[in-house]
């Protein structure tokens, strides 16, 4: 056990080098296993489990079919309700709830582009189309909204939104009545009230220029006044929640009041929670990863090795870049426990606080080991991690399911705090990555985020803007593309869908 | 070395400066319970937290009610006694808020009435002038029944109607409420942060709530019930290799035996428990929660082994480097309404159990729940030794005397070299709290040594700096029933065998009763409680009878 000897080493006044650890460097381990199955001849259990071997292995996905949720969405038009509802499919995608959006003015404009490509058709979707004294497109809307609350019925799955303005009660208990015909579906209404001009004002001016397709072949002033008496189409008639027997949460000017009104379940709460940590500030989100370490450069995984001098150095340049970058703003810098982030931070003139969470994935029997010396060792499971990484767990470590529930408060944290620097490490970063880019499960544990490079991560309202600052300075390449496959391309995307998926 | 993640000089966590809770609402509201809860999870956060009760405070300097005015609480005209009385108290109050937070307090609850505007008002301006945080907690109650539960499980068991005749304490006490509705102000004001909880939690309506710790108190609050539950607590069995965290190893023969012991003493003894309160365990469910350890999930397996509808063996096999059995949920079964965290590596369910065989004898096996799940927890995982894993206290010792001494000092925040403290555990077992004060079933939580120490620790309200100490002996179960005000803890003794000492066996029904832990295996160093001040298992029933004593005077009516 390498890491263990050279860990007595470092430490001052250690008599000895204590026996060596469990791990899978020796013949230990598979000793250990061999005699696991002679004692489990002794078993008491009329059908023991499999008995435990090898280094690690696959870990089943949790199940979360019990908790069927339809969540629709109450506001009026530029209230940040598709922000929310963006916003909290990415949050609880990641925590690997299946979730889809069903997006009543997505449908609507997939169809009616679908109808012009036909018949040439252009349907008038201006203001006159949302006037409520405006018969046969009043009943067209009120289809839309059925045809997508059924598309969403059909939809099986787990978790499941709504996307619509679903302003008045009338329309609230029809979706209700609907739910409630399927068995084990929680339906909660979630309104964004918004009485703030400036917050409206910037949504709407965002709507306008973002190349909403309904405003196509329109000036910006014009588009703007056809969406504002939208609007007030929809004001007229609007109605706020106040039906005493809704599950709902309703939240005014994004956060500065908030009511939860029979919010039952944990899921339901960590809902209603994390949306209440939601805010708009402009800010941004540093994420390093510590300079090289001595445990890069020999190729080995885990340990709390120091830097290298290549990484020291990254350590004395880190502060300018991020002083340039970001100027007089107040910053936070995150770093792990483990000494190479402490070191990389060292020299940084910000408020550094470290956080256990963000301790680099443990790779338990396998900590101090070099990939080549695991599949040496044991080539069956060092194949089966590739299989799926994401779900493989080391023997007495974890998974990078594992860090990701570990990670859950620390997201929690960043969506509340402003400029933040998280000095961290390669799986712990991707997780994060994956989180503000909305990267699929599968793709995560194979994002490229390379040593001795600065990512900067500007969250807007439909995504993140991505710069990367690449400091002059050699390192190891510690990332083991999926073998057979490319890594994936990030798109980084602040555009907003208009049409439904699959469409376009 | 960098601070920690929300720590600073000052000694206050979390940079959320001194925050003070001023609690609104009726008499019989449930303030006090709120006010109780809260201060027992900010405690076991680390936060320095006093609930400042006016009631008690009043009582205490002034007696029972029977020693006051008769216009002391009925508001409106008083004598010019009476309001030099309350004067004094409320006074009295604030002497005491300033005492804490000079002390060095980070969060005062103070649990008064504060009904009427004018007063709190100007009691929130006193202290935001010195910089400290207001925020204002208002308890809301249209439901009758809520109201009069509270009035019959609390309000007239306190000093206040010692002898009374409980139907006329009732009375006396609506009459009392009575007076105090007509002069209440419900809080309307903006210029404060609030939180306004209505019918424990039906509903829940936020102000401006600022500040992480702030609004983990609101996720809190969002997440308590007073609604009856059991929860249970058992170590994993023996396992092949009990000092080491990596090897993951699982039961040993005698590890076997005990989950199967387990299962049959936790139905029996949830089945005679609930029994006695007079509802049918056939219709409650019961939930289990384990690590991700093989040792702690494989001792939740006979739970699901004698399920007639259960295949033999896991489709995991044809997989054979998979370490991990995973038994098949079976697709037909799964059709729960349970709250589910996001947090469960995996769920299984299943409906009904034929139990096996069962230590009943002749009285056949025990009423089975209306439905068993096992959830695993990856937060569950025991405490991490970092670089001391598989050393044995002594080697810890001998091997890193300079660590060895700093963690004996302080063994709750110490964290030795890749290792976790108990401050560390804590922190990655909060989003299971939450779950836990959540759950409405009841449970069964099968875990390690350090896991339950920290549960335990919040349940009963111990400080965080005892929580290494405690004393979790494998063979016990805990019973915990949530009370208003604190709960009712048991320790029932159900085996004995390897991995647990035969001296000094405790009976069953005594808690702890005095047994001699020495063999009593803890999965490592950190876990074990050698070098540090045992608070043994009586201690923490004296704990628990304080708990009740102090709630016997919370639980006077107000003032």
């Amino acid at each position: 056990m390498l890491q263990e000897q050279a860990e007595g080493a470092w430490l001052p006044g250690s008599p000895g080098i204590p026996p060596a650890a469990f791990g899978a460097g020796g013949p230990m381990l598979k000793q250990f296993d061999q005699s696991t199955l002679v004692s489990r001849k002794g078993s008491q259990s009329t059908t023991p489990p499999l008995s435990v071997k090898g280094i690690g292995g696959k870990v089943a996905k949790p199940d979360y079919s019990d908790s069927k949720i339809v969540l629709a969405m109450v506001g009026l038009p530029a209230r940040g309700k598709s922000y929310l509802s963006n916003k909290l499919m990415i949050y609880l995608k990641w925590l690997e709830y299946d979730v889809k959006v069903f997006n009543v003015g997505q449908l609507r404009r997939t169809r009616a582009r679908q109808k012009a490509q036909q018949s040439g058709v252009k349907e008038d979707h201006t203001a006159n189309w949302f006037n409520h004294g405006n018969a046969a497109a009043n009943q067209s809307r009120e289809q839309l909204a059925h045809d997508s609350l059924e598309m969403l019925i059909q939809w099986i799955f787990l978790t499941i939104r709504a996307d619509a303005t679903n302003s008045t009660r009338r329309r609230r208990a029809s979706i209700e009545a609907r739910v409630a015909k399927e068995k084990g579906i929680h339906l909660i209404f979630l309104e964004s009230l918004c009485d703030d001009p400036a917050v409206i004002a910037a949504n709407v001016a965002l709507k306008v220029s973002s190349g909403d397709p309904d405003y196509k072949d329109t000036s910006p002033e014009v588009a703007k006044r056809d969406f504002l008496r939208r609007i007030s189409e929809y004001e007229k008639v609007y109605e706020t929640i106040t039906e005493p027997h809704l599950s709902y949460l309703q939240i005014v000017n994004v956060g500065s009041r908030v009511t939860v009104s029979r919010i039952h379940g944990y899921l339901q709460s960590r809902i209603a929670f994390y949306l209440m940590n939601l805010h708009l500030k402009p800010r941004s989100i540093y994420l390093s990863r510590h300079g090289e370490s001595q445990f890069n450069l020999e190729g080995k995984i885990g340990g709390d090795s120091l830097l290298s001098s290549r990484g020291m150095q990254y350590a004395d340049a880190l502060p300018a870049l991020i002083t340039d970058n970001i100027g007089n703003a107040p910053l936070t810098v995150w770093t792990s426990t483990l000494r190479r982030t402490i070191q990389t931070g060292s020299k940084l003139p910000y408020t550094k606080l470290t956080w256990k969470s963000l301790d680099e994935l443990d790779a338990g029997v396998c900590d101090g080991m070099t990939y080549e010396e695991i599949e040496q060792a044991y080539p069956d499971d060092f194949a089966n991690r590739d299989d799926d990484k994401f779900n493989y767990r080391y023997r007495g470590g974890e998974s990078y399911r594992d860090v990701v529930v570990r990670l859950e408060p620390v997201i929690m944290e960043l969506e509340r705090q402003q400029n933040v620097l998280v000095i961290g490490h390669q799986a712990i970063l991707r997780c994060l990555y994956a989180y503000f880019h909305h990267l699929p499960q599968e793709d995560l544990p194979y994002i490229k985020i390379p040593l001795h490079t600065v990512v900067k991560l500007t969250p807007k309202a439909y995504g993140c803007d991505e710069e990367r600052y690449a400091l002059p300075i050699a390192a190891v390449d510690t990332h083991r593309p999926k073998p057979s496959t490319t890594a994936p391309i990030v798109q980084a995307t602040t555009a907003r869908k208009y049409f439904a998926e699959g469409n376009d | 070395m960098v601070a920690p993640l929300y720590t600073t000089a000052s000694g206050l966590l979390f940079h959320a400066g001194k925050i003070l809770v001023i609690t609104i609402g009726l008499p019989a509201r449930g303030k006090t319970h709120i006010s109780r809860a809260l201060e027992r999870y900010l405690r076991w956060m680390g936060v320095k937290t006093q609930v400042i009760s006016l009631g008690d405070y009043r009582r205490k300097t002034l007696g029972g009610a029977q020693k006051l005015p008769p216009d002391y609480f009925t508001l409106g005209e008083k004598s010019k006694e009476t309001i030099a009385l309350r004067k004094k108290t409320s006074d009295g109050c604030e002497k005491l808020i300033w005492d804490y937070f000079e002390a060095g307090g980070q969060v005062v609850i103070y649990d008064a009435n504060n009904g009427t505007k004018a007063a709190r008002q100007a009691l929130a301006e006193k202290f935001d002038k010195s910089g400290i945080h207001v925020v204002m907690l208002e308890s809301l109650c249209d439901n009758k029944e809520i109201i009069e539960a509270n009035i019959r499980g609390v309000k007239i068991s306190s000093p206040d109607y010692r002898g009374w005749d409980p139907d006329k304490a009732v009375e006396d006490y609506y009459h009392r409420i009575r007076d105090h509705e007509k002069y209440y102000e419900t809080l309307e004001e903006t210029t404060w942060p609030f939180i306004r909880i209505i019918n424990v939690g039906e509903k829940i309506i936020l102000n401006n709530i600022q500040g992480y710790l702030q609004s983990r108190i609101v996720f809190f609050l969002m997440n308590i019930h007073n609604k009856f539950r059991t929860i249970y607590f058992a170590r994993s069995g023996q396992s092949l290799i009990e000092h080491s965290y990596k090897a993951d190893s699982d039961l040993s023969p005698a590890g076997w035996e005990y989950a199967e012991r387990l299962k049959e003493y936790v139905l029996e003894r949830r089945a005679k428990s609930l029994e006695q309160r007079g509802i049918n365990p056939k219709e409650r469910k019961l939930v289990i929660w384990t690590s991700t350890r093989r040792r702690a999930h494989h001792t939740a397996w006979p739970f699901f082994v004698s399920a007639p509808q259960m295949p033999q063996q896991p489709a995991a096999k044809s997989n054979p480097p998979s370490s991990d059995a995973v038994p098949p949920t079976s697709p037909t079964l799964t059709s729960t309404t349970l709250p589910l965290s996001p947090s469960s590596s995996s769920i299984k369910s299943i409906s009904s159990i034929k139990s096996a065989r069962s230590s009943r004898g002749s009285k056949g096996p025990a009423p089975l729940p209306s439905q068993i799940k096992v959830v695993e927890k990856p937060q569950m995982l025991e405490i991490n030794p970092g670089i001391w894993d598989g050393l044995n206290p002594d080697q810890a010792k001998k091997y890193y005397p300079e660590d060895w001494d700093r963690f004996v000092k302080d063994p709750y925040s110490f964290r030795a070299p890749r290792a976790e403290s108990y401050h560390d555990l804590s922190v990655r077992l909060e989003p299971i709290l939450i779950e836990l004060e959540r759950e409405q079933e009841d449970l069964l939580i099968i875990g390690h040594a350090s896991v339950i120490r920290c549960l335990l620790a919040y349940l009963i309200g111990l400080p965080a700096s005892e929580i290494p100490a405690i004393e979790i002996a494998r063979g016990d179960l805990l019973e915990v029933v949530p009370a208003s005000y604190g709960v009712h803890s048991h320790a029932f003794h159900f085996w004995d065998g390897p991995g647990r000492s035969k001296d000094g066996v405790a009976d069953e029904g005594d808690v702890g009763g005095g047994v001699k832990d020495a063999n009593n295996f803890y999965e490592n160093y950190a876990e074990d409680t050698k070098g540090k001040r045992k608070v043994a298992t009586e201690e923490y029933a004296a704990v628990v009878a304080e708990a009740a004593r102090v709630a016997e005077v919370v639980n006077a009516p107000g003032h």
